[in-house]
């Protein structure tokens, strides 16, 4: 994984989203979907 | 679909651990030679050992501050690289404030605004040229 410890803590935190390709390694690292790891804030209407 | 790619030649120098200490030695050097020119040796012994300091610190300093390791390139990853963007255009936008309200000073005393009218004239051009760059890579 070509990003920091501190970046991991950053994303754990939901202070940094991070990028589609990182977010799909992290994913495949841990063997489950994006959507399984990531959830977006549904906009109400 | 096509990704960014963080991994290009261009970063993988940049995020050596000698790059930027190597960069500050180098224009340690120049502002050194300029000094030198210009006939003021002891300025340029002064400012060139500051700017050799600084690279000791980022050598040195980047193994235990995550802060100072990013700003010396090893420790930069993409969420590095947003907190870089977003540093960039906040002292941009800092210092073309600054600059246009020197500009409205110095035209208030009745002078003609030198440098500052063409400092932000610059400042305005290169933005709008990085804009539609920018707009037509995307």
């Amino acid at each position: 994984m070509a990003v920091s410890r501190q970046t991991i803590n950053s994303i754990e935190k939901e202070r940094y989203t991070p990028s589609l390709p990182l977010a799909i390694a992290l994913a495949r690292y841990f063997g489950t979907y994006v959507e399984e790891m990531f959830h977006v804030d549904e906009q109400p209407g | 679909m096509s990704t960014n790619n963080p991994d290009n030649a261009m970063n993988r120098l940049y995020r050596t651990r000698w790059f930027m200490p190597a960069f500050c030695v180098l224009l340690a050097g120049v502002m050194f030679a300029a000094f030198a020119i210009g006939g003021d040796i002891g300025s340029g012994a002064v400012s060139a050992g500051m700017l050799l300091l600084v690279g000791a610190l980022f050598y040195f300093g980047g193994r235990r501050s995550e802060t100072l390791a990013g700003l010396a390139g090893p420790g930069r990853d993409e969420r590095w690289e947003r907190i870089d963007i977003h540093a960039t255009a906040l002292s941009g936008g800092f210092l073309i404030l600054v600059i246009i309200g020197a500009w409205l000073v110095e035209i208030a005393q009745g002078k003609d605004g030198s440098p500052y009218a063409q400092l932000g004239a610059v400042g305005g051009v290169a933005y709008i040229l990085a804009v539609a760059l920018l707009r037509w890579r995307s």
